[in-house]
């Protein structure tokens, strides 16, 4: 087990390990926290809020106190920790359900090109490219505005953004696939008479295990990014469902006014990309070696 | 009547850009404004609306707008006073607010002798009469519904380009002479007179709808350019008398207007007052929750706010014919269970919004009596709502509720969700359904494709109950092609018969307690969920004067703004 030896020796990506798994484990937990501080994300608090001062929390920091431990939200008095933690379920759910459907089609699709014949190969990867070209975020206000308001909407987001970035997972694994159909072993089950479903499977699939990965986490806090640009423009989930984007969006008129309201869903918008993109360096370091030396 | 708050709003903000306010009030640092010394200097006006439109024909104002009443002379205009006094009109063109005979069905008007185009043309009364006509235009749309709903045999009428006869209701026996004929009494036509759609229009200008271009003024400043929804640059109009027009002070040597900017990027401006911003002010942006955090702790900025109250009230419609509204107690139920203090909050709190339990804004002009028939108290009574509907068989409640999809006009999902978390304390169980707001009043207005239940708001299209009431409440006015505001589909023949009666009163102050009883009456009903009336704060740059609020409009007036 040399790689995650390696791995813990690398001091960002344990640093970035550490907060990422306590964003998760605070998405996956989100309903016992906010009962264990006796909080819900939709309940008003209209008692904790200045009217006649536009609707600012009472108290400093956005009123923090041993109720509401990251204050509450302007104009509503909603318990901001509470819709903080709900906010990170909706995040981490949309980016991991994206990312996961982006595997799938953009693995299928890159060995199917690698492994088909020219024309199978050309087809694929110009609407690979075609995926890529597309200004996705145009396509994703146009697609979000016209669906119908009853779809699921994390859902609905995790498919739009899956459906827009699986280009470059196809991309990477066509690449690797052929290289890795030039093998010998690979050779060595062909002329041994495996089919191409296979080959694909007990061949090449276990040897794109790790270029995938290093992949991946990279694109996870894209995605991440992406769920929050939608939300912050307001095609993202509906509220009163709490999302980070829509939070920062909302945000973006009480700047002044209670600046903790911008602070708290933007600083840990941050940490929490900052983490993953430390997780997803590390991993790269040691699956990929040759690219990190580079990078050195 | 029958056209859209939405318009009156856009009339109110779009064309607020362009309409006017009063000076003074306000808390005004300067010394003693006086109307007689205030000449000079160049007043910038800051807008988030476009100016979409400036054919006099064309323009949705309340009491004549504030940009546009900079142009044109209407017949009877806003007094421009502060307060209760403001909500009257005044006579313009007219000597005074109009003769009516025959029960209110004729309405005499005797023109000023000393009243010009910005070309020298003397206005004659002819040319006022083919600015009403012209409004009937077909190419010329969106200006209110009155006219052609008052005017005796106008329903068929298509304007002076393909009918030049012109209208039978109108005659100018003589140049400084016009009658209007009407269908039924009409006790409030000086408030209507008031409309840009009654300034005057020289035919022989008249380019049909490339009018607005060069519009040809009658007020105290004309137009040196114009780009549509950007920029409008006024000057004076040198055939403008001062002695013919005592309400408009006429301060700033130029206007200039721009539009298209973002309300916080305007009152952080104003606030700031860098440079020429120290002489602008706005007439649809406002303030934010930046500038509000600073009012009322003795900043400079408390000295640089003007409050009003333009009537209007934001609300919740049920359609009563549709399920689980035509049950009353349903109706009763929720209005228990509103949380109105949330709902302020969610419009930016309770300097810019104040609870409604009335359908009629608290404007005594309007007719206000105070009324609280379903005690919601400040955050709601969501225990009495259950027992209603409980009693009533409806545990576990489930409904939908549309919005608009942006927080522009109120009518948002800010408030929508305010609702939402209210209804949910008393067991209903709301879904929220975002509409698109530039078609939100076509969803709403046509009963055909109206939600069973929508948050709306409606403002006066003049300080007096009959314009505030009739489109909302008189079962003749649903309309089944679209355009319907009677989203309760309300017909009782006592209603309808009490608002005839009311018409054809033309002392205001008889007929604003009797509106405000209907009111009181209709309000038993619960066919409306009345939520809150705004509260117009509107900030102004370090060297104006006089920019006080008037009644009618709840903003300060362009006209009798100083910048010396």
């Amino acid at each position: 087990m040399i790689v995650p030896r390696r791995l813990f020796g690398d001091r960002a990506f344990l640093t970035g390990a550490v907060v990422a798994a306590v964003m998760v484990l605070v998405a996956l937990t989100a309903p016992l926290l906010t009962a264990l501080a006796g909080q819900d994300p939709t309940t008003f608090h209209s008692e904790l809020l200045d009217s006649a001062r536009g609707g600012v929390p009472v108290g400093r920091f956005g009123g923090i106190s041993g109720e509401h431990w990251l204050g509450v939200e302007p104009g509503t008095g909603r318990d901001l920790f509470a819709r903080v933690v709900y906010g990170a379920r909706v995040s981490l759910g949309v980016a991991v359900s994206a990312l996961l459907l982006q595997l799938l089609v953009g693995v299928g699709v890159g060995v199917a090109a690698g492994l088909g014949g020219r024309w199978a190969d050309a087809a694929l990867s110009r609407l690979a490219d075609l995926v890529l070209a597309f200004p996705s975020l145009v396509l994703a206000i146009a697609l979000l505005a016209i669906v119908p308001q009853s779809w699921p909407r994390p859902a609905l987001l995790a498919v739009v953004i899956a459906v827009l970035g699986w280009g470059g997972t196809a991309r990477i694994t066509r690449g690797e696939t052929l290289s890795l159909k030039t093998r010998d072993y690979v050779a060595a089950a062909r002329v041994s008479g495996a089919g191409p479903l296979r080959v694909a499977r007990r061949e090449i699939l276990p040897g794109l295990a790790a270029p995938v990965l290093a992949y991946a986490a990279l694109v996870l806090p894209a995605n991440m990014i992406a769920e929050a640009g939608l939300s912050f423009l307001g095609v993202g989930v509906r509220p009163p469902t709490p999302s980070w984007g829509q939070m920062l969006s909302s945000a973006t008129t009480w700047f002044r006014a209670d600046p903790a309201y911008v602070w708290i869903p933007g600083g840990l918008l941050f940490l929490t990309l900052l983490a993953f993109v430390l997780v997803a360096d590390g991993v790269r370091r040691v699956l990929d070696p040759r690219q990190s030396e580079l990078l050195r | 009547m029958r056209r859209h708050v939405s318009l009156i709003l856009t009339a109110t903000m779009l064309v607020g850009a362009l309409s006017a306010c009063q000076g003074g009030g306000g808390g005004s640092s300067s010394a003693a404004f006086d109307p007689a010394t205030c000449q000079g200097g160049t007043l910038s006006v800051l807008n988030q609306g476009g100016i979409t439109h400036l054919d006099p024909a064309r323009l949705y104002t309340s009491g004549g707008g504030n940009i546009p009443s900079l142009l044109f002379r209407t017949l009877t205009t806003r007094n421009r006073l502060p307060g209760e006094a403001g909500t009257k009109p005044a006579p313009d063109l007219a000597t005074d607010l109009g003769t009516p005979s025959d029960g209110a069905r004729t309405w005499t008007y005797r023109l000023r002798d000393d009243i010009f185009f910005s070309d020298g043309t003397p206005i004659r009364a002819a040319d006022v009469k083919y600015g009403i006509e012209r409004s009937f235009a077909p190419e010329l749309p969106g200006g209110a519904p009155y006219l052609r709903d008052w005017l005796a045999g106008a329903t068929g009428y298509q304007g002076p380009y393909k009918q030049p006869e012109g209208l039978k209701a109108i005659e100018t026996p003589d140049d400084r002479t016009i009658v209007f004929r009407l269908r039924k009494p009409e006790g409030d036509f000086p408030y209507l007179a008031t409309a840009t759609q009654f300034a005057p229009v020289p035919r022989d200008k008249d380019k049909g709808v490339g009018y607005e271009k060069h519009p040809i003024s009658s007020g105290p400043y004309m137009v040196a350019s114009y780009e549509q929804k950007k920029t409008l640059s006024l000057v004076r109009n040198p055939h403008w008398k001062r002695s013919s027009d005592t309400l408009r002070y006429a301060c700033p040597d130029k206007i200039e207007v721009t539009a298209g900017l973002d309300a916080a990027v305007i009152n952080q401006r104003l606030s700031t007052g860098a440079g020429q911003d120290a002489n602008a002010v706005t007439t649809d942006a406002v303030v934010g929750p930046e500038q509000l955090a600073q009012l009322g702790t003795g900043s400079e900025l408390d000295k640089r706010v003007a409050r009003g109250e333009f009537p209007s009230t934001t609300y919740l419609a049920f359609d009563t014919t549709q399920k689980p509204f035509d049950d009353e107690r349903v109706r009763q139920a929720l209005s228990y269970a509103i949380n109105r203090t949330s709902v302020v909050n969610a419009l930016g709190g309770s300097a810019v919004a104040g609870p409604s339990t009335t359908f009629l804004p608290p404007q005594k002009a309007l007719g206000y009596q105070p009324y609280d028939y379903f005690p919601a108290g400040d955050t709601g009574n969501p225990a009495k709502a259950r027992e209603l509907l409980a009693a009533a068989g409806h545990g576990g409640l489930a409904i939908e509720l549309a919005h608009e999809n942006d927080d522009a006009q109120g009518l948002g999902p800010k408030v929508a969700a305010a609702v939402q978390e209210a209804f949910k304390q008393a067991g209903v169980t709301v879904t929220l359904n975002a509409v698109d707001s530039a078609t939100y009043r076509d969803v709403t207005g046509k009963p055909s494709t109206q939600p069973a239940l929508s948050l709306q708001s409606w403002g006066a299209d003049w300080p007096s109950g009959g314009p505030f009431l009739i489109p909302i409440f008189d079962g003749r006015q649903i309309i089944t092609a679209g355009g319907n505001f009677n989203l309760a589909q309300y017909d009782d023949a006592g209603v309808n018969a009490e608002i005839d009666a009311i018409n054809a009163l033309t002392d205001p102050a008889a007929a604003a307690p009797r509106w405000g009883a209907l009111d009181a009456k209709l309000g038993k009903l619960a066919l409306v969920l009345p939520l809150t009336h705004p509260k117009d704060v509107y900030l102004y740059g370090k060297n104006v004067k006089n920019a006080v609020p008037d009644g009618w409009r709840g903003t300060y007036d362009l006209a009798r703004i100083s910048v010396k």
